[in-house]
């Protein structure tokens, strides 16, 4: 099957549309500047934000209820991406985000502990903010569109990537007749702040690349794709605007925030990636990098790019200097990017480089003409999760496969602590919060039953996500009015800290995912799993259901009569 | 400077989270990162926020902690020569 591109929607600091994107993109115009739409006391941190308020974008979309800043900006790239395919089919709906409704908890928490704006705070998980962005999809396209498969990847940076991979593995199984996929966020004061504790955070226009480079400027945005089999793009004469012919995801398991020096995971996503495509590096004509502009990620990602590509380095441009890095969204924002880069032959510039540094690459300075018949986007993200993929001008045959049976192995849930201290050590434990020593502990002592020291993919499943370290973050930044807060709390908040440590903490490179979608995360993880065993791309897989009570936010769910509770239950599943 | 020491390693057990550990469990001389406790760039990211909070020290450049960091004393004399509070 050849997976066809036949709708691309996006929205960033750089324009509001694919047109004004591409009129930016030639421009070599940033849209990175003093913040005027957050509301944090950090005014001195450039960042790239959507021009129009919450209000104005609602006003925009014709929405009149409450909605995350992450599904108002959904909804615009998505609904862009629906209009062009102008397909009549039954679309799954696969977006990544890891702010999902946090804006909306962060401005009303003094409210949510009174009682007072209740209606939002079911909007606060992951996957509401993508339930969302659905009730309100097909308001403006001709026919009103049913969607099958609702599901949101949170794998913090490479979140929407890895929704394009599920999309196209849904298709390669029959599964989905459409998709669309990428991802969406906001800037939150949340991930602001942590970014800031991370001391990662550039105090001018960031430089991917530069050997003086300081950081990373914080964007937000939506970037989606609408991917179909070319057959029933060509038989309803669909244009079509690239094609998904290879991807890759794969764990770094070296760190929960740092790359490694060699770019191991990088190297292994990009190295798949090819391979699937059946491309040499040479055939590679342009690579959207990850390039966010720290110090560590774009020397780990040179790495990485050295030693696959050597000789025959494609152009390499990082678009983050023009849009700054839109986190979850990032892989469906720079993913549309490629395509249009594609359709209109040109090279988007790496602004802001003038000086080289051992080890790095040298990226592309201004915009060159060029046919692309092969692109190459990378998106990374926190705990090593990396995720590559390979747009063509021309469509490769991927291979198809009927869905399998798949066995339950080993099932392990852990409720009481007597065991956790013979998979967990006093070392490791240090950082995890009680919730996460149990997942941690049936993890291990699932794949030691079930004698599978490396699963071939570890995939987590969970409602709220790390929700303890989430709400201490979140609390600490209110009462301290975003002043000296402490990283570690930040840098286990977001959903895939969970599979990420695992992986680390055994060494695993294979596939690494998680999925928020409410009571549907674990169906979520599952199909994903079914459909890379029915494609053969692993054979078995770890499974982590997890969740934690966490009392703060209780208090805030007993206003709408629900709470939180404690999972960690870990499963092996082979064929 | 000795009673800074026993303090300073107190707030390191605490906010590094070394639940099991006392301050008779650190040598003051012994280096923090690699061998030694074994911390790294996330305990690092720590102590930048501890010097902050607890002595009002402000650094601005990550890279700068390497030096400071080496091992307790090195940390202690780095906050009696420019502590603010």
């Amino acid at each position: 099957m050849r997976i066809a591109i036949t709708g691309i929607g996006m929205v960033s600091a750089i324009g509001c549309n694919s047109t004004e994107t591409l009129q930016a993109l030639r421009n070599e115009r940033s849209g990175i500047g003093a913040m005027r739409m957050l509301q944090s006391v950090h005014t001195d941190l450039p960042v790239g934000e959507v021009p129009y308020t919450d209000a104005e974008l609602k006003q925009m979309l014709g929405v009149d209820e409450p909605m995350p800043r992450t599904s108002l900006l959904g909804l615009m790239a998505a609904r862009e991406a629906m209009l062009m395919a102008n397909s009549q089919q039954q679309i799954a709906f696969i977006s990544g985000t890891t702010v999902g409704g946090m804006d909306l908890t962060e401005q009303h928490w003094q409210d949510y502990q009174q009682g007072l704006a209740t209606e939002n705070i079911h909007l606060h998980e992951a996957g509401e903010s993508t339930n969302a962005i659905v009730r309100h999809l097909s308001a403006n396209s001709q026919e009103p569109t049913a969607n099958s498969f609702v599901a949101t990847p949170s794998t913090a940076c490479s979140s929407a990537l890895n929704a394009i991979m599920l999309g196209a593995n849904l298709l390669r199984t029959g599964q989905a007749k459409a998709a669309l996929v990428g991802g969406a966020e906001s800037l939150s004061k949340f991930h602001l702040n942590g970014f800031n504790t991370l001391m990662i955070l550039d105090h001018q226009p960031c430089r991917p690349f530069d050997a003086n480079r300081n950081g990373l400027n914080l964007g937000e945005g939506a970037g989606y794709l609408l991917i179909e089999p070319e057959a029933e793009a060509l038989a309803r004469g669909a244009k079509i605007l690239g094609y998904i012919n290879g991807y890759a995801n794969t764990c770094d398991a070296f760190h929960q925030t740092a790359s490694s020096a060699d770019g191991e995971g990088a190297y292994r996503a990009m190295k798949g990636a090819l391979e699937m495509a059946q491309l040499q590096p040479e055939d590679i004509d342009y690579i959207n990098a990850h390039g966010t502009a720290t110090p560590n990620n774009d020397l780990s990602e040179s790495a990485a790019l050295i030693r696959l590509f050597g000789d025959h380095m494609p152009a390499v441009s990082s678009t983050k200097a023009l849009t700054g890095h839109t986190t979850s969204a990032s892989g469906g924002l720079e993913a549309a990017i490629c395509v249009l880069a594609m359709q209109h032959g040109f090279i988007p510039a790496n602004l802001h480089w003038s000086q080289t540094a051992e080890g790095l690459i040298q990226p592309l300075t201004h915009t060159r003409h060029q046919a692309l018949h092969h692109v190459l986007c990378n998106a990374f993200g926190f705990g090593g999760n990396e995720s590559s993929l390979v747009i063509s001008a021309e469509g490769k045959d991927l291979s198809v496969a009927s869905l399998v049976e798949m066995s339950k192995c080993r099932e392990i849930e852990i409720s009481d602590d007597t065991e956790v201290s013979a998979f967990v050590n006093g070392a490791e434990a240090r950082r995890m919060t009680p919730q996460t020593r149990r997942i941690v502990a049936a993890a291990k002592k699932a794949m030691q039953e079930a004698h599978i020291d490396q699963p071939d993919a570890i995939v987590c499943a969970t409602q709220y996500g790390c929700m303890l370290q989430s709400m201490r973050f979140l609390q600490d930044m209110i009462d301290s009015e975003e002043q000296q807060l402490k990283p570690t709390p930040f840098i286990q908040s977001t959903h895939n800290t969970i599979a990420s440590l695992i992986a680390i903490l055994t060494g695993n490179h294979g596939y690494n995912a998680t999925y928020s979608q409410g009571k549907d995360s674990l169906a979520c993880a599952m199909t994903d799993i079914r459909s890379q065993m029915a494609l053969g791309l692993i054979r078995n897989a770890l499974v982590l259901e997890f969740d934690e009570e966490v009392e703060a936010w209780d208090k805030v769910m007993q206003h709408i009569g629900e709470k939180t509770q404690n999972i960690a239950k870990a499963t092996i599943i082979t064929l | 400077m000795e009673q800074l020491i026993e303090q300073l390693k107190s707030q390191i057990i605490d906010a590094l989270n070394f639940e099991d550990m006392t301050p008779a469990d650190i040598d003051t001389d012994a280096p923090l990162f690699g061998e030694g406790l074994g911390l790294d760039s996330i305990d690092a990211l720590e102590l930048i926020m501890l010097m902050d909070r607890e002595y009002g020290i402000k650094l601005a450049d990550p890279k700068a902690g390497k030096a400071i960091f080496q091992s307790v004393r090195t940390m202690a004399e780095y906050i009696q020569a420019n502590r603010t509070k």
